[in-house]
């Protein structure tokens, strides 16, 4: 009988298995927006909550914003790829999930893709979607609007996957120009700041001050307008009253970009 | 009543024998599964290494625009390159692979240093984002081999199903060895 019992016991404590997890935060309430930091103002936490929760109704896609004091001597990539796990950002089918992952003390950004979304955010236009919309507010340490602007972004890439109309004003990542203004010479920026100039009042002088998609220009240039068009999505959503949103179980395999700032 | 008494033997020798087969095949066929689960993860592995090496060649003709000169440290990249393509096991593969990053590492650092202004070119950047991207979705994805390999090495070994593992010959899967180098994914600074 002793015997058995131990045997029992023996086979018992085969099937316990142990893990190794490290703690990562759990979601806020407010899921899409999960600002540890602290650095992003209300208004644009609003924006944000409101704009993911929208694409989520759309699309089922997940995009959520973390921000982190420090990364405790990971790795941004790994960082954000394990809480796209954890959290299971994303639908379990589609993996269609993005975790955009501000560190304050690390002064990096990344974005990590879920698989089903590769194909709408490719490392490339990750990259790149942080050259031209976050790095000069990072640099400044205007962290909110950066994020917001990130989250725009990558909100209407997924819509244009998804064969939905972006929000108005927005121009696809693909057709932004370079904004590698830094590393050129200020012979460059001077002259395709010009050129950009007589294109603009060629532009309206044709068109006139009304309606039209407008194409040249520079990401910087729109920067400011950012604020003033809110989404064309959703918005219906009221404050209070949030929560049941949480992650579908989507996974992550790597993809993604980042920066230091 | 003796009869009986070997009955009652022969029945509980009967009974034991149903459950213990029962215990092995399922056993078996747990170790099946999990030896599946190695190897398609073992094949995630491989898809990346060369998503990446498919990359190479890309990259190479934006850099080549500005760098006929670095011929030397290119040809390792190459050599490496094809020992990729041609490793067969866990281990080679991880040598090779290893091999490849610091061939990439030294002949990109060789150009960007011969020519600074490589780094403002969006064709590169974009590059090396893939790249980047790249690395990371190898080491995940060798992370995630070495825990399904863990998982079904640990079970192969404990007792008593290592018996049954023995039995049947089931051997021990490979890890990767965590090479610290490989992991660390290049970012572009713009600081």
């Amino acid at each position: 009988m002793l015997c058995a019992c131990v045997c029992v016991a023996l086979l018992l404590s085969l099937c316990a298995c142990g893990s190794d997890e490290q703690g990562y935060p759990e979601a806020t309430e407010k899921f899409f927006v999960n600002d540890f930091a602290g650095v992003i103002t209300d208004t644009d936490s609003d924006t944000i909550y409101t704009k993911g929760v929208a694409l989520n109704d759309a699309t089922t896609a997940q995009a959520v914003v973390v921000t982190v004091d420090s990364l405790e001597g990971e790795t941004a990539s790994d960082y954000a790829l394990n809480i796209g796990r954890e959290w299971g950002v994303g639908t379990e089918q589609d993996d269609n999930g993005v975790v955009i992952l501000l560190s304050v003390e690390d002064r990096e950004i990344y974005i990590a893709v879920g698989y089903g979304l590769e194909g709408a955010l490719p490392d490339s236009k990750t990259g790149r979607i942080i050259d031209n919309y976050g790095i000069s507010h990072f640099s400044d340490d205007n962290f909110s609007a950066g994020l917001v602007n990130i989250y725009n972004a990558i909100v209407n890439e997924i819509y244009i996957e998804y064969g939905m109309q972006p929000s108005e004003n927005y121009i696809p990542a693909d057709l932004l120009p370079d904004t590698q203004d830094d590393v050129e010479s200020l012979g460059t920026v001077v002259i395709s700041w010009l050129v950009l100039m007589v294109l603009v009042v060629v532009y309206v002088l044709i068109f006139g001050r009304r309606g039209g998609l407008f194409i040249f220009g520079s990401p910087r240039f729109f920067a400011g307008n950012y604020h003033h068009h809110s989404g064309g999505f959703g918005g219906s959503f009221g404050g209070g009253g949030f929560g049941g949103f949480r992650g579908g179980g989507g996974s992550f395999g790597g993809g993604g970009a980042g920066r230091k700032f | 009543m003796k009869k009986k008494g070997l009955w009652i033997a022969l029945a509980i020798v009967f009974v034991v024998i149903v459950i213990l087969i029962g215990a092995f095949s399922s056993k078996y066929n747990k170790f099946v599964d999990m030896q599946e689960s190695v190897e398609s993860a073992q094949s995630d592995v491989s898809i990346y290494l060369q998503r990446r090496a498919d990359l190479i060649p890309n990259f190479v003709e934006t850099v080549k625009a500005y760098s006929l000169h670095e011929q030397e440290t290119y040809t390792a990249v190459t050599e490496a390159r094809s020992a990729v393509t041609k490793a067969d096991s866990v281990e080679e593969q991880a040598q090779a692979s290893a091999r490849l990053d610091s061939a990439i590492d030294i002949w990109v650092n060789a150009v960007t240093e011969a020519y600074p202004e490589l780094k403002a070119d969006a064709q590169y950047i974009a590059l090396q984002d893939e790249l980047a991207g790249s690395e990371n979705r190898i080491a995940t994805a060798r992370n995630d081999y070495n825990k399904t390999a863990k998982e079904y090495n640990s079970a192969i070994r404990k007792f008593p199903s290592n018996i049954v593992a023995s039995m049947f010959g089931f051997e021990k899967a490979d890890y990767f060895e965590a090479d610290n180098d490989a992991q660390d994914v290049p970012t572009v600074d713009f600081s």
